[in-house]
């Protein structure tokens, strides 16, 4: 049961990540990039938060706290640069 | 059972790496190379080496962004 939600979850990511590459492949403008790199980030994230638990070490989810908590940053400049601020 | 995400990240550091390279604006090419670095740092933690893959994470991703944006920011041409 436990492992078939694990295998659920590896799945979904992997669509997940071929989307988001799919629409930063294809997108028309710099906003749709921008949102499919901030998309794929929230992925990342949830794929290292998986991956902690199926190799049974907690040290990953730290990776994973820095990582959420650091991540906003680039799409935060990238926005304040679309609108002539930085 | 996580090898085929380990090939897909691989894949996915290819593909932005090319757009990074083959994109017109200068601004689209920095926001793919962060992706890359992003992909790369999650690679490293999916590999067995999670405090490279934080330090990647961190400045590769996040401020290596800001000082490229500094950087077309100021030299581009302000039209008058």
């Amino acid at each position: 049961m436990a492992e078939g939600i694990l295998v659920v979850a590896a799945v979904l990511i992997f669509f997940g990540i071929v989307f988001g590459v799919l629409r930063l492949t294809l997108g028309h403008t710099v906003v749709d990039r921008v949102v499919a790199v901030d998309m794929l980030t929230v992925v990342s994230i949830s794929l290292i938060a998986l991956y902690a638990h199926v190799a049974g070490r907690s040290i990953y989810l730290d990776v994973a706290l820095v990582y959420g908590v650091l991540s906003f940053l680039a799409v935060l400049a990238i926005s304040r640069y679309l609108e002539r601020g930085l | 059972m996580l090898e085929f995400l380990v090939w897909l990240l691989c894949g996915s550091i290819l593909v932005s790496g090319i757009l990074a390279v083959r994109l017109d604006s200068t601004l689209t090419a920095a926001v793919s190379g962060a992706l890359a670095s992003l992909f790369a740092a999650v690679c490293y933690v999916l590999l067995g080496s999670p405090d490279v893959g934080m330090t990647e994470a961190s400045i590769g991703s996040g401020l290596s962004v800001l000082i490229f944006l500094y950087a077309i920011r100021r030299t581009t041409e302000k039209v008058p």
